[in-house]
């Protein structure tokens, strides 16, 4: 079914003169297509901040640093576990020669050695857990070697005292005893000269 | 007229001075009962002197040394045995490079405090050429408790002083080592029971 006027429809009647009007006055403001002008004065120019401008040259820089640290935490790792079976094969080595120089009492009956009473670290969990033991462990091991060495030094050193001790009473003695000598000497020659005095009074 | 106050601190004041005068006199008695002869005053000498000695062993130092020494020889093996329950001993030596580089007043001191009637002068030989030796014992009980030996020479001083129960049989017999011949000073040997 068609109006009687179907120009607003699809443009194929007589259009009225009212509507051609505004048609001519509506028509300035259709669409255009054309691209976007934006007026030269609205355009600001970007804040050049320091991270903005260096971002790139600082995210390189983060990358290499995290890339050094984790090549030092990796072969601080590898180190460690190069050197901790070491310590095991020593430790292994000692109680093998322990039991074989097992000593025998009196009856000839050789003693049996007893297991270690050292705990055994267990590796629990992951990788990452036996790299955590074997941190503990070498700082264990090298807590016990400062000591020892501590120990070494105290002895040594008391030993040295010990020892400055005597020479000082050596020389006490000799020198005491040399001044006796002195002594005995003066009562001796006193006393003849006493006699002496005697014989001729 | 004095006020209350003015004799209250004279009276404090007085006070206060009796009781240093006391514990002054006091502390000297208790060093003079140890045996123990304050030197202090002889630092002066060190400077003048050429070579010095000086020895200071306490009980617990001594005792470290005794460890030390060899049974196996003779010398020290005398010396352990000698040692054996002493307290301390203490050398003081100067040796000066040319007569008269200390006075009588030096030693003053040391004689100042062995006047004391705790000790026993029991060796006093003197002579204006070679200088002279004196010796002191402070005994308690029959026995030894310290020794003291002055030996002034020319251009020597030397101050022994041995704390303890010193064997008078003993130290004579030190005489007879480390080369020197053995001693007769006249000491009066302790009677021993048996």
């Amino acid at each position: 079914m068609k109006n009687e006027n179907d120009y607003l429809w699809d443009k194929t009647e007589e259009p009225d003169p009212e509507i051609q009007q505004l048609e001519e006055i509506l028509g300035t403001l259709r669409y255009q297509p054309r691209p976007l002008r934006i007026p030269a004065e609205l355009r600001t120019e970007r804040e050049r901040t320091f991270f903005r401008s260096s971002a790139a040259r600082l995210a390189v820089a983060a990358t290499i640093v995290l890339l050094l640290l984790g090549l030092g935490v990796w072969l601080g790792l590898q180190r460690l576990q190069r050197s901790q079976p070491q310590i095991v094969k020593n430790r292994d080595a000692e109680t093998k020669t322990n039991s074989a120089i097992a000593p025998t009492d009196e009856h000839g009956s050789s003693r049996v050695a007893l297991p270690s009473v050292e705990p055994k670290h267990k590796a629990i969990g992951g990788p990452h857990r036996r790299g955590f033991n074997q941190i503990l462990l070498t700082a264990n091991s090298n807590r016990r070697r400062n000591a020892s060495i501590r120990n070494q030094y105290l002895v040594a050193r008391r030993q040295k005292e010990a020892e400055a001790a005597k020479d000082q009473l050596m020389l006490a003695l000799r020198l005491t005893s040399a001044k006796l000598n002195f002594a005995q000497k003066k009562t001796l020659n006193s006393r003849d000269e006493i006699h002496n005095q005697h014989k001729i009074g | 007229m004095k006020t209350p106050a003015q004799s209250l601190m004279k009276f404090t004041s007085m006070n206060l001075a009796a009781l240093v005068l006391v514990l002054t006199g006091a502390s000297t008695t208790v060093i003079a009962q140890n045996g123990r002869i304050e030197t202090g005053q002889l630092r002066s000498l060190a400077a003048k002197a050429s070579e010095t000695v000086d020895v200071n062993l306490e009980e617990n130092l001594m005792r470290m040394a005794t460890n030390f020494l060899s049974s196996k020889d003779p010398d020290e093996a005398k010396a352990k045995d000698l040692v054996n329950g002493l307290k301390g001993i203490y050398v003081k030596s100067f040796q000066f490079e040319t007569p008269g580089q200390y006075s009588d007043a030096d030693l003053e001191s040391i004689r100042t405090q062995l006047r004391n009637p705790a000790w026993t002068r029991l060796v006093n030989v003197s002579s204006k050429k070679d200088g002279g030796v004196e010796l002191y014992l402070m005994q308690a009980g029959g026995q030894v408790t310290a020794l003291a030996l002055l030996a002034v020479e020319p251009t020597e001083i030397t101050f022994v002083n041995i704390i303890g129960p010193v064997d008078l049989e003993k130290l004579t017999e030190l005489g007879g080592r480390f080369g020197i011949p053995e001693l007769d000073i006249g000491i009066p040997r302790v009677k021993r029971k048996n």
